[in-house]
């Protein structure tokens, strides 16, 4: 680490890497779930790959975090690590995810990386959920939609007797839009969006408070993800749970989520408000992947996505791991690694040189007002009507 | 469409029709019901241009791909390669193989993984009767042709050792490599990297402007369409709903499930809020009565439920299969193009729309 590095550090307290658990009455009562330095290898000793890197997220209750970035990037293992779903050789290499699972007055705070097989068991499902992003790999292909509901409340809802818990499963399916004869259903009857919203009534079931959603949407069509995603807000609505919602598909992510993390190779490199993400983006990777999708309206133009591919991580490039695809590229980056640090008076941050103080300006397309129409000066050259 | 008799028609197909029959869930004694999968499509690939067709899954769209790749026989309907009819019953040739060339939606899948990049591209050529002598030197030269460099690089790895995006411009050298006329490209960026897509889309557009190549490319993604395509098919329930010359489609929908299809891609500058659509899905259908869409139509009439609606003439080269526009003049695709070979079973399937 560079002395400026260093200097970032110090200033932006988040970066803090060693997990050292702060007393949880320090903290804004609203927060549901605060990660500090995450990080999470595969393999060990020389074999190690780095696929989660010092980690910071922070979660209020009801609010929706939008985690983005390409397959690799280390969204799904940050999921898996955090609700500690992961599997060898994953393994959890630092940091801390501290959970709230008490009220306002009487906070009660767990840490997901150390708690032992009896607490992970109280808290999943019940507090936090996860719906995966193959639907049909979740679901047993020999066993009805029904018992799954079954055997869920059965384990964790013990005073119900088989009749309640059958009339709780329909009232589950009839909150996603399913009709009560699908409970009789085996999982390769149903179409993609069926099974997904299945998923959805099941992570529903237990009235979580957090609800971890890893590419729910990715392997359905654009008519059945809008119905899906408008129905989740629906429910988000009426029983105020908290999401973190993982995709690539960021201008998805920008209709949806309060907040947005970019992760690259394992790092975050920008966090920032949906609005502030979309229209102002600081980092070239964000600012690449934005133009990546073609535009609805407007003129016709050339774009050109991010050249290269993705980094393989058991070969990481030195410096930032995002230069060799960089436009803006200086020499500097392929030294230093650039770390987390604040911008506009902390509420937002990115990883990049092009944002360090005393460094060289940004270029325009990256130093944007907030709320500005980003595709009036666009590089790609689209304009919008 | 008269100006497309100019054009070099690569790959024409009339009323492609395609059933099949399928299992009630839930019937006994084996109750079989039709679907129709593909209902009476006519489309022309022409050279240097690139078709698009877009639809929700079991719209029908990868079928009829399958049917122009002769995977999957047509129950009835009419395929001419470069102004030459097929016999659809007879077995698929070499040449048409050679010709009509087919790219899978998951690059991983369509790759034997146990060989190595070599032998995947080797074997067609091979098949296909180049010289041995001749073969890496083509595949090499394929590999040049979708921008891999350099190409020595990637003919002794496995397909694991590369991304998807790498993948997939193999698997497009591949059906490169035997030099076909008619490229069809089934969903070929859903499965890859945001950040790679716009590199595969570009890549077929420059194969179709600089190598003359006519290109189908189906997607569900329908500003991906707009990009890339000349003209736009927009499929629903196996038929075609909406086509328009150019991308007026997407400019100005006529038909009220392109209308659906066009809200439901994700605006950033509009919140999610938007209400569901009412009614259970048909996306595959067993019914022939009415208009298809009509139990998620917004804008339903009574004809709607009562008789199929044919494809109206909304605009210049732009035609859409809804009852909204029965005072425009019916269009049939055959009005302007010059037929080589009629049939009585052809006639009378224009007629019944």
């Amino acid at each position: 680490m560079t002395t400026d590095a260093v200097a970032a550090a110090a200033e932006v307290p988040v970066m803090e890497t060693t997990p050292t658990a702060e007393p949880a009455e320090d903290r804004p009562a609203r927060w549901i779930l605060d990660v500090r330095g995450f990080s999470v290898d595969y393999g060990y000793g020389d074999q190690a790959v780095r696929a989660v890197d010092r980690v910071d997220l922070h979660l209020d209750r009801s609010t929706v975090l939008g985690v983005a970035g390409e397959s690799g990037s280390g969204k799904s293992t940050l999921v898996y690590g955090l609700t500690r779903l992961l599997r060898a050789p994953g393994v959890i290499t630092g940091g801390q995810a501290l959970f709230n699972r008490g009220d306002d007055e009487h906070p009660d705070v767990i840490d997901l990386t150390t708690a032992d097989e009896k607490e992970l068991r109280s808290v999943r499902w019940s507090e936090i959920s996860v719906v995966l992003q193959s639907a049909l790999n979740a679901l047993n292909p020999v066993v009805r939609v029904g018992s799954v509901f079954d055997e869920i409340l059965s384990t964790h809802r013990r005073t119900l007797n088989k009749s309640q818990r059958r009339a709780r499963a329909v009232e589950l399916l009839t909150l996603v839009g399913l009709n009560e004869d699908r409970l009789m259903r085996y999982p390769h009857e149903l179409s993609g969006g069926q099974r997904q919203r299945i998923m959805i009534a099941l992570a529903l079931a237990l009235e979580p408070k957090l609800i971890i959603m890893d590419e729910p949407t990715t392997a359905l069509d654009v008519v059945t993800q809008r119905e899906i995603i408008s129905e989740l807000f629906t429910l988000r609505a009426h029983f105020g749970f908290a999401m973190i919602f993982i995709t690539h598909d960021l201008s998805l992510l920008v209709q949806l989520a309060d907040e947005i993390v970019v992760m690259y190779a394992g790092r975050l490199v920008e966090r920032a408000s949906a609005r502030a993400l979309f229209s102002a983006p600081r980092h070239p990777y964000t600012l690449g992947l934005l133009n990546s999708f073609p535009p609805m309206h407007g003129a016709h133009a050339e774009l050109n996505g991010i050249p290269g591919s993705p980094p393989d991580l058991s070969q990481p490039p030195s410096g930032c791991s995002f230069h060799p695809r960089c436009p803006y590229a200086m020499p500097r980056c392929s030294i230093d690694v650039p770390e987390l640090r604040g911008l506009d008076e902390g509420s937002r941050s990115v990883a990049c040189w092009l944002h360090s103080e005393g460094g060289v300006a940004a270029p325009v397309e990256l130093s944007r007002r907030v709320g500005a129409d980003r595709a009036s000066t666009d590089q790609s050259g689209s304009v919008r009507p | 469409m008269s100006d497309l008799t100019a054009l070099e028609v690569q790959l024409r197909a009339r009323h492609l029709t395609r059933h099949f029959s399928a299992r009630i869930p839930g019937a006994r004694f084996r109750a079989k019901r039709v679907v129709y999968a593909v209902d009476d499509a006519s489309v022309d690939l022409v050279a240097g241009r690139v078709t698009a067709v877009v639809g929700e899954s079991g719209s029908g769209k990868s079928v009829l791909a399958r049917m122009l790749a002769r995977i999957i026989v047509p129950t009835s309907g009419e395929l001419e390669l470069r102004g030459v009819p097929i016999d659809l019953h007879a077995k698929r040739t070499l040449d048409y193989a050679a010709q009509v060339q087919l790219v899978l939606q998951d690059p991983f899948a369509s790759m034997n993984p146990v060989h190595l990049v070599r032998r995947n591209l080797e074997r067609p050529l091979l098949i296909h009767g180049a010289a041995k002598a001749q073969v890496e030197e083509l595949a090499l030269a394929a590999l040049r042709r979708v921008s891999l460099d350099p190409p020595e690089k990637f003919l002794d790895r496995y397909p694991h050792e590369l991304s998807g995006g790498q993948l997939q411009r193999i698997s497009i050298a591949r059906a490169l490599c035997v030099q076909p006329k008619v490229l069809l490209a089934d969903e070929p960026i859903s499965m890859l990297d945001v950040s790679v897509r716009l590199g595969v889309l570009n890549l077929l557009r420059g194969l179709c402007d600089e190598e003359h190549l006519a290109v189908l490319y189906i997607t569900h993604d329908i500003a991906s369409a707009r990009y890339i395509a000349d003209e736009i098919v927009v499929m629903y329930a196996g038929q075609i709903v909406e086509y328009s010359r150019g991308t007026e489609l997407v400019d100005a929908p006529t038909h009220p499930y392109t209308q659906l299809l066009i809200a439901s891609v994700p605006d950033p500058n509009n919140p999610v809020a938007g209400a569901a659509v009412e009614g259970e899905r048909v996306v595959t259908t067993s019914s022939r009565d009415g208009c298809r869409f009509v139990a998620r139509c917004p804008q339903a009439m009574g004809i709607c439920r009562e008789s199929e609606p044919p494809q109206f003439q909304v605009g210049e080269g732009h035609t859409s299969r809804c009852w909204l526009y029965r005072d425009l003049p019916e269009s049939t695709v055959d009005v302007a193009l010059p037929r080589r070979r009629g049939g009585g079973n052809q006639e009378q399937m224009t007629t019944s729309k």
